[in-house]
């Protein structure tokens, strides 16, 4: 919203320094996402005084918590987790106003109860405030939170005014395209669409935020940010553990559940979608989605565009390790992938013909995220001598995980009498130049809700385009059971399925 | 000025080999096992930044606000040139220059940050040579912050004229600042950021933030008067509050006959910082803070009931209200 069209007392103030009353209300308050990222993120917003004045944190959930367990398990989960030592005064002012409701999903009444209990806050402060519902629980019971905030008439709240209701999903949304088109169905029976923040915690990363600044705002990269001179983009969210205790959720979900369809496609979108006519939620995500719908249906088989394995033995930092087969609750015959792999085309005037490579999986040799533009080789035959000159292709890589920056090889020449020439590369490195402290993920995507900005979140239709991309994949892999299924050697960076992919192409995978 | 040069910190260096001693400043830490930048990329510096210490500065304040640029660097690494001119009277003819350079740990083995000072004092006969010279202490492509810090007549300013022209922000204190700052004609007004201003921050957030809880038309229904009282040592703080406090009733469309004052607290209120709506209707609104406690009462009364709130609230740090008004 331009700065002029705001109330004239958030005029001159950043955006983020204008959230309105609220009460935030954490279903799921006693989970693992909560302790480790959303209290720390509250605090956090607290510490840089972003947080309103009026600012109420409820937690609500199955088991029956006083509100000051509650409190005094959030204190431990700010010194365990958050960025910053716990500071008591800022923790104190938000402790004062941070309660407990406990009720069963499910129940109709305990979402009386919540109502309630928020009116008894407008009262006790004499103004009305926002809710903002943050759903971290198991999936299996999105639905019935959902319902019960629609019955109760929380959902409603000062629907078409500021303060209207706000709700938080965070993922999975559904687990194919039908049980994602249910759960959108059943969210749109209760709230708007604009009331609706799907969180992918990967937008709320400074390096995927900068990506779309280094796209937008530098004039250097998007004349060739095309088919003329990118060669083939590769995208990679490579994660070093194993499932470890999570096999029994894994064994459900496996790589192309977990990762590609979420995390990465959005990094696809990001990367290919053209310019959007403004920075506004909308536009942005409009763009995504057309370029999501310009992706061409994936072929499984042989000589297709997806490749999948399984984890086996192998050696993580000079130690053995098992294999997916052998990990504690998996089923040794398990069909599900620890590993994907896809070649993606893009079907519009920008990429046709520039291949897309993404992959992920767990039990590789690093933990790694990042994009990769490979840019195509100069024509002309001045430096075509390969036994004289080691002539590498530019890259431009954003390293999203560990260590946010970006690269770019170059070729420069080698100082001598000889015109001999190496690959150099440039470096940016957010620690090196904003100090690593910077704002997590969560406290952005937390306080961006709070505001009412939904650009950083994903919109039904996009999590549904991603979803008709994968299902047919998801299908044909049930269908074969374990045929087509490949390993890899834990520690490595991928079976040889994933190799046959891009070598079609000429290719190799990097290792970042 | 020679003794505020002589009493910043630094090594003494050759005016004409101030690159040359930097590299080699870095070289000496490193060889001692000191912490230095391993390559150009650790010092990832992001912004040019002069701070001119104009003739009112003392040695005490001269320090005080180096400190202040050292802290803003660790925020954002930055080249800081700190110009100390002569006085006019002072015989010397000759520039001099200190270098400086720090590290900062941070909690990974990346988050180091280093950052440089170039001080460089200089005879004022000597200030039309001064651009070319400043030219090779700044790093060429970053924008260039300029700050004026305590000058003690702000017209000399027009003497840096490729300052004032080139800074993406020329950085004020109107608490401190040579009466004369109000009629100064500044070449590009756009780029002047007042510090008052930056360290109000939380407190016009904390006044934003409340009453755009409200429609316009009610803030100003009815409103008769507003009032900020402060106490002795904030009376900049209190007339930028007004200052800002209506141009944003204005925006509301607040009536031309409500009358706005700016008034001194009594003695023993010295932290305080108050504003007052004064309504015909029955409404109120109070923002009653005290700085030094760091803390805050809210009354407001908008026809809906009285509500009270108590906050904590504080000026923005030195360093935090030199990163606001560079970089917002």
């Amino acid at each position: 919203m331009p700065d002029a069209q705001r109330h004239p007392f958030l005029q001159g103030l950043s955006k983020h320094r204008g959230a309105p009353p609220t009460v935030v209300v954490i279903f799921g308050a006693s989970g693992d996402l909560t302790a480790r990222k959303l209290i720390p993120a509250v605090f956090n917003l607290g510490y840089d005084n972003l947080l309103p004045a009026d600012f109420f944190l409820v937690g609500f959930g199955r088991k029956p918590i006083p509100d000051d367990e509650f409190r005094q398990g959030a204190a431990a989960a700010i010194k365990e987790f958050s960025r910053r030592e716990l500071n008591p005064d800022v923790w104190n002012r938000i402790a004062a106003n941070t309660s407990y409701v406990a009720g069963g999903y499910d129940e109709r009444a305990a979402f009386d109860r919540l109502a309630k209990h928020i009116t008894a806050i407008e009262t006790k402060i004499g103004r009305e405030v926002q809710t903002l519902f943050y759903i971290s629980t198991p999936p299996s019971v999105f639905a019935p939170i959902l319902l019960n905030l629609g019955a109760s008439g929380l959902a409603s709240r000062y629907l078409g005014r500021r303060h209207h209701a706000k709700v938080i999903i965070e993922k999975p949304f559904g687990r194919d395209l039908i049980s994602a088109r249910a759960l959108n169905t059943t969210i749109r029976s209760v709230f708007e669409e604009h009331q609706v923040y799907r969180i992918d915690h990967y937008l709320g990363k400074e390096t995927v935020q900068d990506l779309l600044v280094q796209r937008f705002a530098n004039a250097i990269f998007e004349p060739l940010w095309n088919r003329n001179f990118v060669d083939s983009v590769q995208i990679s969210v490579a994660e070093e553990v194993g499932v470890g205790t999570r096999g029994g959720y894994y064994e459900q979900s496996g790589a192309l559940r977990d990762m590609i369809q979420n995390h990465t496609m959005q990094l696809v979108a990001l990367t290919a979608m053209e310019p959007p006519v403004s920075l506004d939620a909308e536009a942005v995500r409009d763009e995504k989605v057309k370029v999501l719908k310009s992706i061409q249906p994936l072929k499984v088989g042989p000589g297709g565009d997806v490749a999948r394995a399984q984890y086996a033995a192998g050696m993580m930092g000079g130690k053995q390790v098992k294999g997916y087969l052998e990990e504690e609750g998996i089923n040794p015959q398990s069909t599900t992938e620890t590993y994907a792999a896809m070649r993606l085309s893009v079907n519009n005037w920008r990429w046709q013909g520039v291949p897309f490579y993404i992959r992920s999986g767990k039990c590789l040799a690093r933990r790694v995220s990042e994009i990769a533009i490979q840019f195509k080789r100069p024509p002309g035959t001045l430096f075509a001598e390969s036994d004289r000159f080691n002539l590498a292709a530019n890259t431009l890589a954003f390293q999203i995980q560990p260590d946010e920056g970006l690269s770019l090889v170059l070729n420069g020449k080698v100082p001598g009498l000889e015109t001999r020439m190496q690959p150099v590369k440039m470096n940016f490195r957010y620690s090196t130049t904003f100090g690593s402290n910077t704002p997590e993920a969560y406290e952005r995507l937390v306080l961006d809700a709070m505001i009412g900005d939904g650009t950083l979140f994903i919109r039904g239709d996009e999590a549904e385009t991603s979803w008709a991309l994968y299902t047919p994949v998801l299908e044909a892999w049930a269908a074969a059971g374990r045929e087509g299924m490949d390993s890899y050697a834990a520690g490595s960076w991928g079976p040889a399925a994933a190799e046959a992919l891009v070598a079609d192409s000429k290719h190799t995978w990097r290792k970042p | 000025m020679a003794e505020i040069f002589d009493a910043l910190p630094g090594i003494e260096v050759p005016v004409g080999a101030i690159t040359r001693n930097l590299a080699k400043m870095w070289e000496d830490t490193a060889a001692k096992g000191g912490p230095a930048p391993a390559a150009d990329d650790v010092k990832a510096t992001q912004v040019n930044f002069v701070l001119h210490l104009g003739f009112n500065t003392t040695v005490t304040d001269a320090v005080e606000q180096f400190q202040t640029a050292v802290l803003f660097s660790q925020r954002a690494p930055c080249r800081v040139v700190v110009l100390c001119p002569l006085p006019i009277d002072d015989p010397g003819t000759e520039m001099r220059a200190k270098i400086y350079g720090e590290c900062h740990l941070g909690k990974s083995k990346g988050d180091t940050r280093c950052c440089e000072f170039v001080l460089l004092s200089y005879p004022f006969a000597a200030r039309r040579f001064l651009e070319s010279q400043l030219s090779v202490c700044l790093i060429a492509d970053l924008p260039l912050f300029y700050w004026v810090h305590r000058f003690a007549s702000i017209h000399r300013l027009s003497e840096y004229q490729y300052l004032l022209q080139r800074s993406e922000r020329i950085l004020i204190d109107s608490a401190i600042a040579d009466l004369g700052i109000s009629s100064f004609v500044w070449p590009r007004p756009e780029a002047v950021r007042d510090l008052v201003y930056a360290r109000l921050l939380p407190v016009r957030q904390s006044i934003g933030q409340l009453l755009s809880g409200y429609e316009p038309k009610l803030l100003v229904h009815g409103l008769r008067a507003v009032a900020v009282t402060h106490g002795e040592k904030y009376l900049a703080e209190g007339r930028v509050l007004l200052a800002w406090v209506k141009e944003r009733l204005v925006g509301c469309e607040a009536s031309t006959e409500v009358s706005y004052d700016c008034r001194l607290a009594p003695t023993g209120e010295n932290g305080v910082l108050k504003l007052d709506f004064e309504y015909t209707n029955g409404h109120c609104f109070r923002w009653y803070g005290d700085l030094e406690r760091k803390n805050a009462c809210i009354d407001a009364d908008f026809g809906s009931g009285r509500s009270t709130m108590h906050i904590a609230v504080s000026l923005l740090s030195p360093d935090a209200a030199l990163s606001d008004a560079m970089f917002f």
